[in-house]
């Protein structure tokens, strides 16, 4: 009478004694996972990412010119020379029906490297949707509001350099007397973004316009005014404008608005959208890269494994000779194979969940923007794809060995 | 006595197709617990006459009946089952598991119908390592000398207290000083247990120990001697 089997002792004992084999597959399977997870969960990440980033933008209007190269500096910041917008438009933008606010998004400062954007206090708040965690928003001019990122305690006091970028010489960066002449002092501290906007410092757009000599967008007898409402007269270009509208009707409405010959209107999603398709077809083609990768992994595994097992082929005919079953010999080979390849998926998951947080660690710094990494259903489909055909593959090997004839295994060198 | 442990085979025939016979032998009949030893020169037909008699190889022709169990007439799985009930075999080259320790290996026949052997079977085999001279039953097989390693066979091969013990050459793999402590251990583990013995052996002196020893020429047997 047959009450089960146990043929762990043997599966122990196998993997123990070949243990190099072993561990040859396990790393094997393990990188293909790793490669594969990291690729999928990367592209999802730089996807979430830039999505999240561009949030705060509904409708961004700038001058006519390229769409991605208007998000790319409105929204992430990248350092590039764009066409400005007439100035007027800017306060048509802030009277137009269904607009909260409607933000001048102006730059060509920096401090230490952090960007300097001019803008209006709504922006800064939101439209009052976020509170400072520290201070209040600026409410004169010479106030700056900072990004949680940046170095600045409340209360501090610089003076911007001139550029995007922080220059390495500092007698250049003060070099320029009008730039040296501005000081602002540091009121508040906004919470975190989890994009380049939380390295960024936000100041009255009238300070950015005085230090670079321009007019201040209100009467001359106005010159401490900060924000709407603009005398268009005294308006001049700026780089790009974020408009809040207060419905989906209404951006729809604005977008079409400001597409004229002296404007372009998008929504920063729409953009984005674009780049995914090609991001999508990169990963489509990584994914067969991945897919291709894993199926020479699984043949080069099967062939080491199968040279193994024919090189054990008489402990298991001696297994069956002193009163193993076939199913117990079936068992042991089957359950190495599905061992071997299971350890090697889950610690293939680890790794390639370890090493796309470490990239994302890093391209965040790089691109301005956190990519959360999490695994998702297509990671699970890889694990479980890869298992399950360990399983059905495993059935191999254990099937060569079920049908082999005992005499031949013992008598086999 | 266990009757399972005796033996008759009749009109037994194996051969290759299209070849001459390699083993034919008319009529064979050993005693429940009785001990028989056969031998013949290389390619006499040895090993094929093990592999029949173990239920290992099916024969071309005849019969082969332990007790009351024709082998030929069983499959694949039945005699499986068969082997692990009735028979206990040891071979030249031990075939050891090298990754068990020396307990683990002579529990292993256990694990072929249970998770985990039962306390009484786990007792028996520290036994019966004991009587054949294992101290360190948690060795590896790997690591163990050749003589400990068939010794450790034979306690592998007596642990499901077969009714028949088979050996192949079992003392032809140790040096000389072994082969009489080895040989004496399985003729008189056997015999304590009242299993019925064969062993194919060119060693004199462990043939001259059986109750009947043939000899195995060209594919059949002859009497040699009966004591």
């Amino acid at each position: 009478m047959m009450h089960g089997f146990n043929p762990f002792p043997v599966v122990r004992a196998d993997l123990r004694r070949n243990r190099l084999l072993a561990w040859v597959t396990v790393l094997l399977v393990a990188i293909s996972v790793a490669t594969g997870i990291a690729v999928i969960s990367q592209e999802r990440a730089l996807r979430q990412g830039s999505a999240r980033a561009a949030d705060d933008f509904d409708v961004l209007v700038g001058a006519p010119g390229s769409a991605t190269q208007l998000v790319l500096t409105s929204v992430y910041l990248r350092p590039q020379a764009i066409p400005l917008l007439d100035g007027d438009l800017l306060a048509k933008a802030s009277t137009a029906a269904g607009v909260k606010y409607a933000a001048p998004i102006a730059f060509g400062d920096n401090w230490q490297g952090h960007s300097i954007i001019g803008t209006i206090a709504d922006f800064a708040s939101r439209g009052g949707a976020l509170a400072p965690t520290q201070g209040r928003i600026f409410q004169k001019r010479g106030e700056a509001v900072v990004g949680a990122g940046v170095g600045l305690a409340i209360g501090a006091t610089f003076s911007p350099a001139h550029g995007l970028h922080h220059a390495q010489d500092d007698e250049e960066e003060h070099a320029d007397p009008a730039h040296s002449a501005v000081h602002y002092t540091v009121v508040g501290r906004l919470p975190a973004r989890h994009n380049i906007w939380d390295m960024a410092i936000l100041v009255p757009v009238e300070d950015v316009w005085r230090v670079h000599g321009l007019s201040l967008g209100h009467d001359a007898t106005d010159v401490e005014h900060i924000g709407p409402p603009w005398n268009p007269k005294y308006l001049p270009g700026v780089p790009a404008i974020a408009i809040k509208p207060d419905s989906v009707a209404g951006a729809y409405r604005l977008r079409g608005q400001f597409r004229t010959s002296r404007s372009v209107a998008l929504f920063p999603a729409e953009v984005l959208n674009d780049l995914y398709v090609t991001l999508g077809n990169v990963r489509d083609l990584m994914s067969l890269l991945v897919i291709t990768t894993q199926v020479l992994v699984v043949a080069a595994v099967l062939m080491a494994l199968l040279v193994g097992f024919l090189a054990r082929r008489r402990q298991f005919a001696v297994l069956r000779a002193i009163g193993a079953s076939r199913i117990y010999v079936f068992s042991v080979v089957w359950i190495e194979v599905v061992l071997l390849i299971t350890g090697g998926a889950a610690i293939g998951a680890l790794l390639g969940w370890a090493s796309s947080t470490a990239l994302s660690y890093w391209m965040q710094s790089q691109i301005g923007f956190e990519m959360p990494v999490h695994l998702g259903a297509a990671e699970g489909v890889l694990v479980g794809g890869l298992i399950l055909a360990g399983a059905m593959i495993g059935t191999l090997p254990a099937w060569l060995v079920f049908r082999r004839p005992i005499a031949e295994g013992l008598v086999s060198g | 006595m266990n009757d399972a442990g005796s033996l008759q085979v009749q009109d037994l025939l194996f051969r290759f197709p299209e070849q001459t016979p390699l083993l034919k032998v008319s009529s064979l009949q050993v005693a429940s617990g009785h001990s028989l030893g056969i031998r013949g020169v290389s390619g006499a037909g040895k090993t094929t006459l093990f592999h029949c008699l173990a239920g290992i190889t099916p024969p071309t022709a005849g019969h082969i009946v332990w007790g009351s169990t024709d082998l030929c007439a069983l499959k694949a799985d039945a005699l499986g089952r068969w082997r692990h009930q009735h028979l206990g075999l040891i071979f030249q080259d031990f075939h050891l598991v090298d990754g068990l320790s020396a307990l683990d290996n002579v529990l292993l026949p256990a694990y072929f119908d249970s998770w985990r052997p039962a306390e009484p079977l786990r007792e028996r085999a520290r036994e019966l390592l004991a009587a054949v001279g294992i101290a360190s039953l948690d060795r590896m097989a790997a690591v163990l000398s050749r003589g400990e390693r068939q010794r450790v066979a034979f306690a592998r091969a007596l642990l499901m207290r077969p009714a028949i013990v088979m050996a192949d050459e079992p003392t032809a793999s140790l040096d000389p000083e072994q082969r009489a402590q080895v040989g004496d251990l399985l003729v008189t583990l056997t015999r304590a247990q009242g299993a019925t013995l064969i062993v194919i052996s060119h060693e004199q002196e462990l043939l001259a120990r059986m109750d009947r020893c043939l000899t195995l020429q060209a594919g059949q047997l002859q009497a040699r001697q009966q004591l």
